[in-house]
């Protein structure tokens, strides 16, 4: 038995999404989407030198289009408050002075803001301005500035190294990657609206209205209750919109300039270098075993870009330390400052690129000792404790995905030795890798409002940035509660609705999942006091012996005589009833360690004359805990799986050392994955419910499918054509040119 | 984007007699909007031609005649075409997204701009853009630049696929003057090479304007393949492709035509090779050596190599596509 003793009866959920109506239609709104009387226009300018500094700007011309309200620049913006003092910056969080500042970090920092009735007008002006700069030397050369950054041990050493250096088979090799980018499909973009001096609406795109709230609030040294953040749909975020950007800021200094509301949304361009990326990387992984196979030890190093302005660090090293049993072990990790946009997290930030290195070690290990890739991974899973902690797994079925994705592919079907299998002039070859990320929870709170026709709305300041988590919560809901799914309504994206963390690292669901229980029990034990005025019986009532209907209240200890809410309600004299409760991770996060799993199974062909890479197959079996729902989280999946496809394949944004900038901004250019890259990707789950992590049983699912996906690729391109590949993407000249 | 009239001719005779240096035809727009919204194109007038050109693809005495402002989804999906000119086709249908060819003209298409990043970042040198600014890819990201036919004035390739079958088809593209007279130009000598002047992309009369494009009979309809080799499979421009069609005789090559795309400033044809093949029977062994004599024509940046031996593969794989088309 676990910490929840939560009724699990798997339940039809119908299909389809709660927002899906709002969104086909037009009728749900996106940031940039909100009609607000006596809105303006602002288009930011971005500096053209990626460091040195500011000697001049020109905004005259700007300023003569017509239309044109203002122009801001360092020189004249509003003050913003927390930037007057770097104690406060610091606490702020916001790392970026943005217009408070003559240094230059990178190019594409805004320089200039242009602000005017209509966005043409404000477009055409912003061409108009010229800065002239003091240039200096940037650094934008990771692969040459890494070897200048000393690395330093990150979590605790175990064993020593010493101890396998005479193992019978050792394996060491380095990794590389590209930067990437999030590129949602809506674009950042906020409406600022003050009220007076002390009082502001935001209309904001991203991941977490209270975590911009409280930013904002820190900036500006207004108090959190007095701004307001809509968020209703997002349209996509990838880890982009976990972090407040300059956008947000800038369109409060204009809206306060002008005293007007002020519509600031990046162009796709702006969207390249102003909202985070995944960093470029370099790792260098030492792996031992004994000639049976058995792990003796790792030495996983990593080092990744970061911007002179704001040290982010990710774990690339982490998943080395959860996922198999190592007894030696040893993890060392730097960050390298560059004069580029700040990069942050990224779909499996860490794990993702830490994994690529740790799967593609493993594999090239099986093929020295000369024993099945998959079986090698079965031998050394550590699916009881996590190795690191030593806490026992709350549960951890990834031997199991292992073995369930195996079937599906027909993985005994496979020539064991790699470069053997042709079809024409195609070469198949088969991959495997395992993901695994922790399963988070944090504190969230909820809220009910029922009314007399026993319908509800449940809410939250939680977003759903595409993910389904307004419809899991209609399902949890109706399994808890009983009331059909038809009579749920959701409300999300909202700053005064009960506060919620933001949604990222997988742990919307699993976070929000408790708070609606909670809130599901709040409004059972609401109605049983209710009830106990008309049948005192119900004074005992627990939440579990309660049951809802669309009809009303019944409880087990009074035979299950059902009292209609309309009695209640009438009864009462009430017009609706609320309800509002909090939930979050407890003792068992004590007792437990939590990790989701996922085990990627891919079947690759290989053009040998031209190096094109075709999937032909993927399938990716994930311990996600209970699934409240398949469609959505299987959607997560498939998703997270093909965006690991155009890592592997495709994906760079390009880096010009010359000229000190990522090139190329547009997304003809920047080569995610599209659909005729990737074959239906096969889905399943093991679908155990975790009885620890909350009381849905459920744990988060947003981030394994793009864990472990790139090696799975990477491997099977090896055993297609014996080439190893070790740098990101893996474009058709690598595969070309790589001697086998 | 700059402020800018709209006019809207009816007739070939106004719009060519409206057109100056700082104007510029729409058509569908699909690259010229995005140039002006980037502020890469500025022109002050833009002349909307779409009611003023032919939307219809008519066989002629001597091969067809595609107005030059058929859709590019239409020619792809289009009888005549299929039948007759299917390479069209091929190569029509390797580029852009459905949405984009839903849109674009003919003439457009022939007249798109380099996809070059440093062409489209007006923060970054490049001669194309700007003349006498330099070339920056030259020293910076070559990997989507050209292996043959460059210059360090300008080292950007033409993005356009269907360009490599009208060119390896030997086609006419059919203008008006200012003097309002058709007159054509060879599809090889239209688009040109960088010279001094990278600025300009072909020998297009200034303010002329393309009526049709025109394709003269040919046995190429049985064996042609248009291959196109990507960083994804579909909407990307190309790394390199080939538009290859052998006219048979049993097994023997009566005539063969090569031309790629993504290795050159403009549609690029490989004689020597389409010589070499002529007569030869049409085997592996003799794709590999007309490979060989194209390898030996390149001149490939620092940083993009590895075009050659994938123009390579690519050769012998659309020669060998050919056979089983
Ligand atoms: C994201 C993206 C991906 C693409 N991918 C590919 C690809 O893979 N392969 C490919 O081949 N193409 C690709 N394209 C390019 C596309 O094919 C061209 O944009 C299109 O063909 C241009 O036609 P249009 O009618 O829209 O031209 P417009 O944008 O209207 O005009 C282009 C230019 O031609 C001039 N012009 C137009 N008609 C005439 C005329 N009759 N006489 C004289 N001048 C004229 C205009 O003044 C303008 O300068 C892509 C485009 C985009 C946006």
């Amino acid at each position: 038995m676990g910490f929840f003793k939560r009724k699990h009866e798997p339940k039809k959920v119908p299909e389809g999404r709660v927002e899906g109506f709002y969104k086909v239609t037009g009728s749900g709104k996106y940031a940039a989407e909100y009609k607000l009387e006596n809105v303006c226009y602002a288009v930011l300018v971005g500096s053209t030198i990626a460091a040195g500094e500011i000697v001049d700007i020109n905004t005259d011309n700007a300023k003569d289009i017509e239309g044109v309200l203002d122009v801001l620049t360092h020189r004249n913006r509003p003050q913003i408050p927390a930037f007057a003092d770097e104690a406060k910056a610091k606490r702020a969080g916001f790392s970026l002075p943005v217009l408070h500042t003559n240094k230059i970090f990178f190019r594409g920092q805004p320089v200039a803001l242009v602000i005017a009735e209509t966005l043409e007008d404000a477009n055409y002006a912003a061409s108009l301005v010229t800065v002239s700069y003091k240039t200096d030397q940037a650094k934008v050369d990771f692969d040459k500035e890494h070897a200048t950054v000393p690395i330093a041990a990150t979590g605790k050493e175990r064993g020593s190294m010493d101890a396998w250096s005479n193992a019978p088979h050792i394996r060491e090799q380095a990794y590389t990657i590209r930067n990437q980018v999030h590129n949602p499909m809506e674009m950042h973009a906020t409406i600022a609206v003050w009220d007076g001096d002390k009082k502001l609406k935001l209309y904001d795109k991203n991941q977490g209205v209270n975590n911009v709230q409280q930013t904002i609030s820190r900036l500006f040294d207004i108090p959190p209750a007095n701004i307001e953040v809509f968020s209703e749909y997002v349209g996509g975020g990838f880890g982009s919109g976990l972090k407040v950007w300059s956008n947000v800021p800038l369109a409060i200094m204009a809206a306060k300039q002008v005293n007007r509301p002020v519509k600031l949304m990046l162009t796709r361009p702006q969207m390249f270098t102003l909202v985070g990326y995944r960093p470029q990387s370099w790792q260098n992984v030492r792996i031992g075993a004994d000639a049976n196979g058995k792990f003796l030890g790792i030495l996983h190093q990593a080092k990744h870009g970061t911007s002179v302005f704001d040290n982010y660090g990710e774990g690339i090293t982490r998943i080395s330390r959860l996922v198999y049993n190592f007894g030696n072990l040893k993890t060392e990790s730097a960050t390298v400052p560059l004069n580029l946009g700040a990069p942050t997290w990224m779909r499996g930030p860490g794990d993702c690129t830490g994994a690529f290195a740790l799967e593609s070690a493993i594999d090239e290990l099986s093929y020295d000792i000369k024993k099945d890739p998959l079986q090698l991974r079965l031998d050394n899973l550590a699916v009881i404790n996590d190795p690191d902690t030593g806490k026992p797994w709350s549960t951890n079925f990834l031997n199991e995905c292992m073995t369930k994705g195996a079937e599906m592919i027909n993985w005994k079907s496979r020539n064991p030795l790699p470069a053997q299998t042709k079809e024409g002039e195609w070469m198949i070859g088969y991959g495997v890798a395992n993901g695994m990320w922790f399963a988070g929870r944090s504190k969230a709170s909820a809220s009910i409002i029922m009314q007399k026709d026993g319908s509800i709305t449940v809410q939250t300041a939680m977003t759903d940035i595409g993910t389904g988590t307004g419809t899991g919560m209609q399902n949890i809901a109706h399994l808890e509660l009983g009331i059909s799914h038809d009579k749920i309504r959701i409300k999300l994206g909202n700053s005064n609705l009960p506060a919620a963390p933001s949604q990222g690292g997988s742990t919307g669901l699993s976070t929000i999942s408790g708070a609606v229980a909670a809130v599901c029990d709040a409004l059972k034990m609401k109605l049983a006091g209710y009830a106990s005025l008309q049948d005192a019986i119900y004074k005992d009532a627990k939440p579990e012996s309660i049951v809802l209907s669309d009809s009303g209240i019944a409880y087990q200890q009074a035979g299950n005589h059902l009292i209609s809410f309309d009695k209640i309600f009438s009864k009462e004299n009430l017009q609706t009833i609320e309800v509002e409760a909090s939930s979050g991770p407890g003792e068992e996060r004590q007792k437990y360690a939590f990790c989701s799993g996922a085990s990627h199974f891919c079947k690759v062909r290989v053009h040998t004359k031209t190096g094109k890479v075709k999937i032909d197959r993927h399938v990716c079996v994930v311990d996600a805990g209970y699934v409240v729902n398949k469609l959505a989280a299987a959607n997560q999946v498939s998703g997270a799986a093909v965006g690991g496809i155009g890592m592997t394949l495709s994906e760079e944004q390009v880096v010009d050392s010359t000229h000190g900038c990522f090139i190329g901004g547009d997304l003809a250019g920047y080569h995610f994955a599209v659909n005729a890259d990737a074959p239906i990707i096969e889905v399943d789950f093991i679908n155990k419910i975790d009885p620890n992590i909350n009381p849905s049983g459920a744990k988060g699912v947003g981030e394994v499918g793009i864990i472990g996906a790139a090696a799975a690729i990477a491997n099977a391109i090896f055993h297609a054509t014996g080439k190893r590949l070790r740098d990101l993407p893996i474009t058709p000249d690598k595969v070309l040119l790589a001697k086998s | 984007m700059r402020p800018f009239t709209l006019q809207k001719p009816t007739t070939i005779g106004q719009a060519v007699s409206g057109k100056k240096e700082s104007a510029q035809f729409l058509a569908g727009g699909t690259n010229l909007l995005d140039l002006m919204k980037k502020h890469i194109s500025q022109p002050d007038r833009l002349l909307d031609i779409n009611s003023v050109l032919s939307e219809k693809i008519e066989s002629t005495a001597g091969g067809i005649r595609i107005g030059a402002n058929v859709r590019n989804s239409a020619a792809a999906a289009n009888e005549l075409i299929l039948s007759k000119f299917p390479l069209v086709s091929h190569a029509i249908l390797k580029g852009a997204s459905p949405q984009i060819r839903n849109m674009a003209s003919m003439a457009g298409n022939l007249l798109q701009r380099t996809r070059c990043p440093y062409f489209y970042d007006t923060s970054l040198p490049c001669n194309k853009r700007k003349a006498g600014s330099g070339c920056g890819a030259l020293k910076g990201e070559t990997r989507m630049a050209a292996i043959v036919g460059h210059n360090p004035q300008c080292v950007a390739v033409h993005p356009s696929d269907l360009c490599i079958a009208l060119s390896a088809l030997d086609a006419r593209v059919i203008i008006n003057g200012k003097d309002n007279k058709e007159t054509s130009i060879p599809f090889k000598d239209f688009h040109k090479l960088p010279g001094t002047n990278p600025e300009k992309d072909n020998n297009l009369p200034a303010n002329a304007i393309i009526t049709a494009i025109e394709i003269p009979s040919n046995p190429f309809n049985k064996n042609c393949s248009y291959l196109k080799l990507r960083d994804r499979e579909s909407y990307a421009f190309a790394l390199v492709s080939v538009a290859a069609a052998l006219q048979l005789n049993g097994n023997r090559i009566v005539e063969a035509r090569l031309a790629s795309g993504g290795v050159a400033h403009k549609p690029w044809r490989w004689y020597e090779a389409e010589k070499f093949l002529k007569g030869k029977t049409a085997d592996l062994s003799n794709f590999k050596q007309a490979a060989e004599i194209i390898a030996r024509e390149t001149h490939p940046l620092n940083g993009n190599e590895f075009k050659v031996p994938m123009l390579k593969g690519a050769i012998e794989v659309a020669l060998q596509n050919c056979l089983t088309a």
